[in-house]
């Protein structure tokens, strides 16, 4: 049994790609030797903010052998009356290499054959790894490269060292201009000398003492046993959140601890701000409710004084600055701010920050009637939401991100109305997929028609989004306007909301652009949510722009799908569109011409559905519904199968073809079933 | 920690240090820039292939920066000191440690971190990766490789060491405030510059008229335009420097607005590509002479 370690060294990496990119390393290293038949006891992922790799315990030296079967030629042609070997199986032993005590008989499908086995020597470890890791390493993938050396490799910061070492021996390979060996770099606050490692089994110690903690569990228990002994220290409650710990894992090697203070006056500041701080000068953890912060440092514990001092002053520096936006923004006020949005460009073309606060806030009226909703505070908010965007504290670009935020706490200083302040900042929110969602009906409101705005905006302006290039997010936003609405189930149609803000915008402008902009948009949604494409399609196909509604309907198909009755319903709808497709004019049935017992009972079934689901439409009980529409299933069939549609009385033809279009128009209320793509059908696209 | 640390003396011993690595001693601009990265001894220097390893003081103005001399760690006006090492060697980030012990800073008793730093300056189409180096969570430097100038890739990478000289002074000398910086034994900084950042910052956010500025910023574009069509790079390039400077007033006083922003960086930014562009083809041709000469 040997042991293999493999680490890469670079200047500090990227902490957001570390952990998954040594995750990921270290998954393909052990996929190679499962795949190569090498044997191993264990695999441990290593990662500081300089390093990354795999340590490998109790690997064997060889591949397993393995055991390969030959076919040969059938049984009646390779052993002759007195079962000895003719000259055709002599002939596949030779070609194969293979003794006669290594063949037998076997039964397969064709008959029985004579086959030979045989086992082929395992290749040494060593060949495979040297062979296979830099290939590794050259297929890791980063959204973002450089290079460091003319025409050299691409990596996220430069390589500067690599240990591969397979028991006591380095692999033979270089990457990036450098030879695989066997020196290691310790923790650049302990020395600089380079650790030599013998063998693999010494690495982590070796290391520690270099001041390298490599394996990034053990780190993180360290840093959460002195955040919490610092803590109790104190005697507080430290906050943070798993993120933080591995964004603070992930920079350094050594783990220290370091409490600090700053002046009582800055807890005044919004909580947010305290934390955008305590952020940005390093990932420090705020004590809650005190005026102390705890640090996680890379280094010496010799180094706590001056560690201290140091980020003790660069909080007071930056606390100061952001205490004097604070102080600013509240003598200003956000009703001064907002007249400054004026003087602000907000797109090209499109008028100033204030045009499309006031736009938002005329737009929002076609909400008055939506219950539980405050219309006077969505008004208000609508108009003040970007105030904020002219206050200093956002302007300064560590706290931009607080946009929003900030508002909602100036609009509550300057004496708004609490729901005027929580839809102010609700309203940015989601950022991302998977970010949390406005809470309040006015904030979910703002955030919908803020967004919608943005996007159409980015049309109008000549932005809209292809390939890569969507400066402005439009994708994004179309993303959360759809996802909003259905978190907080309104009733509205997305396509009237669009209608109204082209009607504000006074410009000539398709709107079936932004609707379909819309409807791919949604699309994706309803993707992410599991639904089927072809479930998307026919709801979406019938869809009038409400998107909860939409979302329900596709939910009631995805739960009937499968079912026997439903698969024929399909395949009528199909056949229905199919006569309906060059059919022009259609008129209405008339009960009078209905001839054979099929078309009459078709037709009754047809009203009475009707009137059963007009109910069930404005519960939205789509399930029903569904049910009921499947349960004229067995009348549509018999129709067909007795009745002749396109018969020679043109009077007939066209009242059985008004039926058919009445019958599907039941059908089409709800979705277009024929775009529901049935097992073993060719798929039409 | 050397008692001997003021200011002046920091610069010299950097400049020294790495003068022994092999940079040439240069010295700052003639015009005002935001960066040592605006001195045609880094910005033009670093398109082509050949070496070139430089270590200069440069002035930097950032008016937006300016704090009235009130806050003791933002000022309108700071030194850098600039170093260029092009090609970057393999062991640069332990050069660039050792002329911080070299300072006197001794790394078992502090911390030093580098911060995962993505560098761009848009007025100059240029780009790079790297860090800033915080000393005790007090950010000292930027460390960058170079990607990109003037909207070029560049092939050869040079490595871009910023030091923030007030910064990493503050430190050796332990104290809270810029001001109180020793720059010699007899003066401190705030001696030196306390009226030069109240006045200043009430010229930039204040005073500058607006109209003024950008006229000239218009005047001195058309001119680096008509210079680069007369082929003249380094002329060009000064103008550019200029309006880039121009905007950075502009931008202080508050008067442009994000997407009048966005153009005038537009605009800055298509003089430093053509001034790269020029540069790099006026070069191409004076090698292919040379070479038939031969």
């Amino acid at each position: 049994m040997i042991d293999f370690l493999l680490e890469i060294g670079f200047e500090e990496f990227p902490p957001a790609l570390l952990k998954r990119t040594a995750e990921d390393l270290s998954a393909k290293v052990e996929k190679l030797l499962i795949d190569e038949r090498i044997f191993y006891r264990s695999i441990r992922v290593i990662y500081t903010s300089r390093r990354f790799g795999a340590l490998v315990l109790g690997l064997t030296r060889k591949q397993k052998p393995q055991i390969i079967e030959i076919q040969g030629p059938p049984k009646k042609l390779a052993f002759d009356s007195e079962d000895k070997p003719t000259k055709m199986l002599q002939g596949f032993m030779k070609a194969n290499n293979l003794k006669l005590s290594q063949i037998f008989t076997k039964k397969i499908k064709k008959g029985e054959y004579a086959c030979g086995k045989k086992e082929i020597a395992g290749a040494n470890t060593d060949d495979i790894l040297g062979k296979e890791i830099p290939e590794i390493i050259r297929g890791l993938e980063f959204p973002k490269t450089m290079v460091w050396t003319k025409g050299g490799i691409r990596f996220p910061r430069p390589v500067r060292w690599i240990v591969a070492l397979l028991d006591r021996r380095p692999l033979r390979f270089t990457f990036a201009g450098i030879k695989a060996d066997r020196y290691s770099s310790p923790n650049q606050h302990f020395s600089f000398t380079p650790i030599r490692l013998e063998k693999p089994r010494e690495y982590l110690i070796l290391l520690r003492h270099g001041g390298v903690i490599a394996d990034p569990n053990e780190r993180r228990r360290i840093i959460l046993k002195r955040i919490k002994q610092a803590a109790a220290k104190i005697g507080g409650k430290p906050l943070y959140t798993e993120e933080m710990i591995e964004e603070i894992n992930c920079t350094i090697e050594y783990p220290e601890v370091v409490t600090g203070e700053f002046e009582n006056q800055y807890l005044d500041l919004p909580e947010e701000v305290l934390m955008a701080v305590l952020k940005v000068q390093g990932d420090l953890i705020w004590v809650k409710g005190s005026n102390k912060f705890i640090c996680i440092f890379n280094g010496k514990k010799k180094a706590v004084q001056n560690v201290r001092k140091g980020y003790t002053r660069g909080m007071a520096a930056k606390l100061y600055d952001a205490y004097f936006y604070y102080k600013n923004d509240l003598k200003q006020g956000l009703q001064n701010m907002l007249a400054q949005t004026k003087k602000m460009m907000w797109l090209e073309d499109l008028g100033s920050l204030y045009d499309k606060a006031t736009r938002i806030n005329r737009l929002v009226e076609m909400f008055k009637t939506v219950p539980e909703l405050g219309i006077d505070a969505l008004k208000r908010s609508a108009m003040l939401c970007k105030a904020d965007l002219l206050s200093q504290m956002v302007r300064e670009k560590d706290f931009t991100f607080l946009q929003g935020i900030m508002g909602g706490h100036y609009a509550e200083a300057c004496g708004e109305d609490k729901q005027v302040a929580a839809a102010i900042k609700e309203h940015y929110l989601p950022k991302f997929v998977g970010d949390t969602m406005p809470k309040t009906k006015e904030g979910s409101v703002l955030s919908v028609v803020d967004k919608i705005d943005n996007v159409v905006g980015a049309f109008l302006s000549g932005n809209r989004p292809s390939g890569s290039y969507d400066p402005f997010g439009v994708r994004r936003n179309g993303y959360a306007v759809v996802s909003v609405i259905d978190a907080c189930s309104m009733n509205i149609s997305l396509f009237e909301i669009i209608d109204n803000l082209l009607k504000l915008y006074n410009k000539d402008f398709d709107k079936n652009i932004i609707s379909e902009f819309f409807i791919e948009r949604f699309t994706r949604y309803l993707q992410d949510k599991k639904f089927r494409y072809d479930e998307i399609n026919a709801v979406l196909a019938t869809w009038k722009g409400d998107v909860t509604d939409a979302r329900i309907r596709c939910e009631a198909l995805k739960k009937l799908r499968g079912k026997p009755d439903f698969t024929k319903l399909v395949i009528g709808q199909k056949r229905v569109r199919n006569i309906l497709k060059d059919i022009k004019k259609i008129g209405v049935v008339n009960g009078e011409l209905l001839k054979e017992d099929a078309e009459k009972k078709l037709y009754k079934k047809g009203l009475e559905t009707k009137s059963k689901i007009k109910e069930l439409f404005q519960r939205r009980d789509y399930f029903k519904i569904l049910n009921l529409l499947l349960a004229m299933r067995v009348d549509i069939d018999k129709f067909f199968d007795d009745v002749m549609v396109m018969c020679d009385d043109k009077i007939l033809r066209n009242n059985r073809l008004a039926l058919v279009h009445y019958i599907n128009s039941l059908f089409s209320q709800y979705a277009d079933l024929s775009q529901i793509v049935i097992e073993g059908e060719n798929q039409q696209e | 920690m050397r008692k001997d640390n003021t200011f002046e003396n920091i610069i010299i011993r950097l400049k020294q240090y790495w003068q022994k690595k092999g940079c040439l001693l240069f010295e700052p601009y003639n015009s005002e820039v935001g960066a040592g990265t605006f001195n045609p001894a880094t910005f033009i220097r670093i398109l082509d292939e050949k070496p070139w390893n430089v270590c200069y003081v440069e002035i930097s103005k950032r008016p937006r920066d300016g704090r009235y001399a009130a806050n003791p760690l933002r000022f309108q006006q700071f030194y850098q000191l600039q170093v260029i090492m092009k090609p970057s060697p393999s062991d640069i980030q332990r050069i660039y440690l050792e002329s911080l012990a070299h300072l006197g800073i001794k790394f078992k008793e502090h911390e030093i971190k580098f911060v995962e730093g993505d560098w761009d300056a848009p007025t100059l189409g240029a780009w790079g990766l790297g860090w800033e180096v915080w000393l005790d969570g007090i950010e000292i430097t930027q460390f960058t490789y170079f990607q990109q100038a003037g909207g070029i890739d560049l092939s050869v990478i040079p490595v871009e060491i910023t030091y923030g000289l007030e910064r990493i002074a503050l430190v050796l000398q332990d104290v809270a405030s810029v001001f109180d910086l020793k720059w010699n034994n007899d003066l401190t900084w705030g001696d030196v510059y306390r009226q030069n950042e109240i006045e200043f910052s009430k010229y930039n956010f204040e005073r500058a008229d607006p109209e003024f500025l950008i006229s000239l910023f218009s005047k001195y574009e058309a001119e680096a335009k008509k210079v680069f069509n007369d082929g003249l790079v380094l002329p060009g390039y000064d103008y550019t420097i200029k309006c880039s400077h121009i905007f950075n007033l502009l931008e202080a006083r508050g008067v442009i607005s994000i997407s009048e922003r966005a153009k005038m960086i537009g605009r800055v930014r298509a003089l430093a590509n053509q001034a790269a562009e020029l540069y790099l083809r006026k070069n191409s041709e004076k090698n292919e002479e040379e070479s038939e000469e031969k």
